[in-house]
């Protein structure tokens, strides 16, 4: 229990082909990058680490293009870079308003967007000492069998807990990845699945370089529950883009995290301009966000108030932008 | 000499603070990093059980293990209150919460200590846990502890008036019992011990985070069974008590115990979760209250039954259950009042003290309940405390002493500030406004350990530099005791501030002191400064009035000047008058001391000595609120607090000390709670503990009331603990009158207030659906 980080090597590659070469070079490798997140886990013995990886110094990770073809943004661009943009602002609202919201501002001085998408997923079980854990006999995410928030489930229900990735995939992001056999390209949704234990579809060595972000005339914004207006990892966060004039599917996108293995898109049909009223409209989309997801005892907080909450927070969302 | 000013009253920055924020201050941690073997606790992993095997064998043969210790190394129990010494600092026979610990390692280093620790063998024959109060006080629990029928550690039975014909004359009665989660000080600065044993002199030193070094010294001395004169305890720079430290802890033991072992030096630095597992927090609560009112407002009558989830080990619980009754008196002018009182063992971390030490949660409910009764009476919550104001001097059904009562002044300000009369009951839905009050006593007048001493005790020295060196065994804990010291003495002296050194906490140089707690320090430790330096003043009006061949009662001292009757011609400096005091004796060395009368020693009556001070602090508080009916988040917009500490000896640190007050009332109304999960402690990191951060905290206005009190030290009583209370109650009402929920829980987290609100909606809807049906 006491917080001791355990012995490693550091490597400081300055080119991907480096670091992706080092990592398969050594044994029991881990990337790194900005550390809020990997350094408290190694402190309490949730990662076994021998050779660290650390990113900072790779150059095409720190890419920034935003022009009127779209965004591309380096997963080594911190959040307190991104949380001071104003071209960014206006351009994907939702994604600004997502970074500053992580943690607190020295976190975010240090913290990247790699690393916030690639957050390890959190629970109340595992998120604790090494004592801790020991005595209550280890859980599915970890050196144990069980999974103490579901334990007739079969797989971990940890929450995924990043913010930025529902605001960048409201906006159609695609994930630009690179590894020993090149780049590869999907849409951020598909880099995600619903397993606690394994949150993240990306293959041994790979490093996530970047986000592609479309253009857009939508408009978005992302806001999270927490007790708490700083620090607080999200009890649910959400974030809802809106393009009213688009054709009648895809007016609302909207994306969950905090409640689900992985960041949630929901499916919400279009506002009917025959005959919806806003007030049936905006019901509906509440039931929608309701019945996507599902939270779990993962936190202190009431697992169903998350669900509630979220619900409502995205329906006064979506109103809002929609009457804007 | 023009520059000079009286220090008291003055705004002037803590005299210890520049070295805070600077970085330049050294706190335990701190110290001898370099040369001290690692010390590290093996806790229990379990509950509650029986120790069946405890073998450190392989552990002791790890390569830079270089001692073990384990409940078998120490015999004796320990604990603040010495009829309930029920703990040892190593389980011995059995454990009974989970993290409570069990042995001990010294090493070289870090990793070698935790490796070790992996190897000590543990085997434990698990018993049954009580967590809840309710699992605690079943008929067929198990008992936690050998003859304590029900996990009752303790029970309090206080009856004064006529409780019955009271409710007899009310308009109105009513009940409700409230629930208040258990909190933790979350004080900032973790755990931490170092001590050194000189095997050769059989010479023990710690230095310790505490706010008692006193205590902690006798309880070395008997849990090592060492003269106490071998040992010294020094508290060097403290980041914050809050009431976790007003008992010796058993990492101060045990790293003692290591010491002592190894023959060297041991740093024991706890991690923040070993820190949460230390605990010693505010209880969870249960507060039954019922209040009878007359048709103004008056109260008739009050009966009051508390039921506190104690934790494992008795430590400060006997004085908890007590306060949580006592402080039922003092506040309002209250003539029948019925106590009923339980503090429960359960398989969890012990509770303790914790600022507002028992009150806090009684205060609370009392408050609510009030303020909900004001509006069924139709009545203004500010007139119904008016309704019951006390007027001094007088002494409670208690038998508490009050002698200065400054709350009608601190209503009035409040209530002026807030725009009260105009705002209250017309803001906006989903706004509102509440209000309450709430005290706490200047130092309990009884000490803990009862040994007929003086109860404070401050020396004053006077050398050839013309330099005044205070010596005090006043732990500064943040709160600005050391400050106060050196003020108090300069203004009885005449002096500039900046004449005068403190020397504080070091049981080898400075007098012994109680410690801080119960807000006693100012009281007590000031008086017996004021009394330190008038001695020393009159040595050197002595020496003066021989020099200007004057009668002493013609001599006038005063910005450090000494002159017959303030004539300038015949003015000697200080510095003259100190040389020739100093030319008589040499070194000038004085001493004040400070003794809480016996008529303010609290009633006759059992367990009548918790309560009992030389003076109330006094406060009121009006809250401003918005609250989020989706998310259930409540934003804190303003709060105006005023407190009646007496008389304000430093402004700046009062003003400091109330917002303190207000804003951990604020975490504990809204985000603070501990969670256990069947005993593990989910909360304790400072992610998980939700702390309010700078975000939440509100524009906090204050107002200090001066009443003057007839024996505190130029008038002042306490300023630290008694806005905290009141804030609580004052939010709850606040949201209540925002959004019409009455809530009988703390905190007022989101989750819980959508709840109420679904609730609420539920039942509007069900009156609604049988008013149409009729």
């Amino acid at each position: 229990m006491s917080d001791v980080l355990p012995d490693f090597k550091l490597l400081r590659p300055v080119t991907a082909g480096e670091a992706i070469a080092a990592f398969a070079g050594s044994k029991m490798p881990r990337y790194c990058a900005g550390g809020t997140d990997l350094m408290v886990n190694m402190r309490k013995g949730l990662v076994e680490v021998e050779t660290l990886i650390d990113l900072t110094g790779l150059a095409d990770m720190k890419r920034y293009d935003l022009d009127a073809s779209g965004l591309y943004l380096g997963a080594g661009i911190t959040l307190a870079q991104i949380a001071g943009d104003a071209a960014l602002a206006k351009a994907y609202p939702a994604v600004v308003q997502a970074a500053r919201t992580v943690a607190g501002p020295t976190h975010r001085e240090a913290a990247t967007v790699g690393g916030n998408l690639c957050l390890d997923t959190r629970c109340q079980y595992y998120n604790q000492s090494h004592w801790w854990r020991k005595s209550n006999a280890f859980c599915l995410k970890y050196k144990g069998n069980i999974c103490h928030v579901a334990p007739t489930g079969n797989r971990c229900r940890a929450a995924f807990s990043g913010d930025l990735a529902p605001a960048l995939m409201v906006h159609d992001a695609e994930i630009d990845i690179l590894g020993p056999d090149g780049h590869r390209r999907l849409a951020l949704a598909d880099f995600y699945q619903e397993d606690g234990a394994n949150p993240l579809l990306l293959k041994s060595a790979e490093i996530v370089m970047g986000i592609y972000l479309p253009a857009t005339r939508a408009i978005s914004a992302y806001e999270k529950i927490r007790i708490r207006g700083n620090m607080d990892f999200p009890l649910a966060g959400v974030a809802v883009a809106c393009d009213k004039e688009t054709a009648q599917s895809g007016q609302f996108k909207v994306a969950i995290t905090g409640t689900n293995s992985c960041p949630v898109a929901v499916d919400m049909a279009a506002f009917d301009f025959e005959t919806d009223t806003l007030d049936i409209y905006f019901e509906g989309f509440k039931k929608s966000v309701q019945k996507a997801v599902s939270p779990q005892r993962t936190t202190t907080t009431a697992a169903h108030y998350r669900r509630l909450s979220v619900a409502a927070m995205a329906a006064r969302i979506a109103r809002g932008l929609w009457e804007s | 000499m023009s520059t000079y000013q009286p220090a008291i009253g003055q705004r002037v920055p803590l005299v210890d603070g520049i070295e805070k924020v600077t970085g330049k201050a050294r706190y335990t941690a701190d110290l001898g990093r370099d040369d001290c073997l690692v010390g590290r606790i093996l806790r229990s992993p379990v509950s509650h059980g029986v120790i069946i095997r405890l073998d450190t064998t392989k552990a002791a043969a790890l390569d830079g293990v270089i001692a073990i210790v384990t409940g078998a190394d120490c015999s004796y129990t320990y604990g603040v209150i010495p009829i309930a010494m029920n703990e040892y600092p190593m389980a011995r026979d059995k454990v009974r919460y989970r993290g409570e610990a069990v042995a001990a390692v010294a090493a070289v280093n870090e990793r070698i200590a935790e490796q070790a620790l992996e190897l000590i063998e543990l085997e434990i024959e698990e018993l049954p846990a009580c967590y809840s109060l309710k699992e605690a006080y079943a008929p067929d629990a198990t008992l936690i502890h050998e003859g304590k029928a029900r996990n009752i550690e303790r029970e309090v039975h206080h009856d004064f008036g006529d409780v019955a014909a009271g409710f007899a004359d009310a308009v109105l009665v009513a009940e409700e019992t409230f629930t208040c989660a258990e909190i933790n000080h979350a004080q900032m600065e973790p755990h931490a011990a170092l001590a050194e044993y000189d095997a050769e002199r059989q010479r023990l030193t710690l230095h310790s985070v505490t706010q008692v070094p006193f205590y902690v010294h006798l309880t070395l001395a008997r849990c090592l069974d060492m003269d106490a004169s071998r040992i010294r305890v020094i508290k060097p720079f403290v980041g914050g008590g809050f009431g976790a430290r007003t008992e010796a802890l058993n990492f101060e033991i045990i790293t003692a115990l290591l010491a002592r072992a190894a023959g060297g030096k041991v740093m024991m630095q706890m991690s923040r979760e070993e820190s949460f597992i230390t605990h010693r927090g505010r209880p969870e609560t249960e507060v039954y209250v019922k209040i009878g009112l007359g048709e103004t407002g008056r109260i008739t009558a009050v009966e009051c039954a508390v039921r506190q989830r104690g934790g494992a080990y008795a430590g400060y619980g006997l004085v908890t259950i007590l306060y949580a009754g006592a402080l039922l008196h003092g506040l309002y002018d209250i003539a029948n009042v019925k106590y009923d009182g339980y503090r429960l063992y359960t398989n969890l971390p012990p509770c303790g003290a914790m600022r507002g030490h028992g009150t806090v949660d009684v205060r609370h409910a009392f408050e609510a309940l009030l303020d909900r009764m004001a509006r069924q009476l139709d009545l203004d919550p500010f007139a119904v405390r008016r309704a019951n104001m006390l007027s001094a001097p007088t002494r409670t059904p208690n038998d508490l002493m009050v002698n200065s009562y400054g709350l009608p002044e601190c209503l009035q300000k409040v209530e002026a500030a807030s725009g009260w009369k105009d705002r209250f009951g017309k803001l906006p839905a989903g706004r509102g406004l509440g209000m309450a009050c709430s005290h706490y006593v200047s130092g309990a007048a009884k000490p803990v350990h009862w040994t007929g001493e003086p109860h404070a005790v401050v020396s004053l020295k006077l050398d050839f530099d013309g330099g005044i060196t205070a010596f005090t065994g006043a732990s500064d804990i943040g709160q600005g005791s050391t400050t106060m010291v050196a003020m108090a003495a300069a203004e009885v002296l005449g002096v500039h501030l900046s004449r005068i050194q403190v020397v504080t906490n070091d049981s080898a140089i400075t007098p012994k002191d109680n410690g801080s707690y119960s807000s006693r320090v100012t009281f007590m430790v000031g008086n017996a400064a004021v009394e330190a330096a008038r001695n020393l003043r009159a040595l050197l009006v002595a020496a003066a009035a021989k020099k200007l061949e004057a009668n002493v009662d013609d001599i006038v001292c005063e910005g450090e000047t000494f002159s017959v009757d303030g004539g300038e011609q015949s003015a000697l400096s200080f510095s003259e008058v100190a040389l020739i005091a100093l030319a008589e004796d040499g070194t000038i060395n004085v001493k004040g001391t400070f003794t809480c009368p016996p008529e303010s020693q609290g009633g006759k009556h059992r367990g009548g000595a918790v309560g009992s001070t030389m003076g109330f602090s006094y406060a009121a508080q009006v809250v401003e609120v918005t609250v989020d009916e989706d998310t259930g988040l409540v934003s804190v917009e303003k709060v105006w607090a005023a407190l009646d500490c007496g008389r304000a000896l430093n402004p700046l640190a009062v003003e400091g000390q109330i917002e303190g007050s207000v804003w951990m009332g604020m975490g504990q109304a809204l985000s603070e709670e501990t969670h256990y999960v069947k005993g593990l402690p989910v909360h304790a990191n400072f992610l998980d503990y939700r702390v309010p951060t700078i975000v939440e905290s509100p524009d906090i206005e204050v107002f200090i009331v001066e009443s003057h009190d007839p024996l505190g030290p130029f008038g002042a009583k306490e300023a630290g603990e008694g806005a905290l209370s009141g804030c609580p109650p004052a939010l709850a009402a606040a949201i209540s009158d925002a959004i019409g929920i009455n809530a009988n829980f703390l905190p007022l987290t989101p989750d819980r207030i959508v709840e109420a609100l679904t609730a609420k909606r539920r039942k509007e809807r069900r009156a609604a659906q049988i008013k149409e049906a009729s």
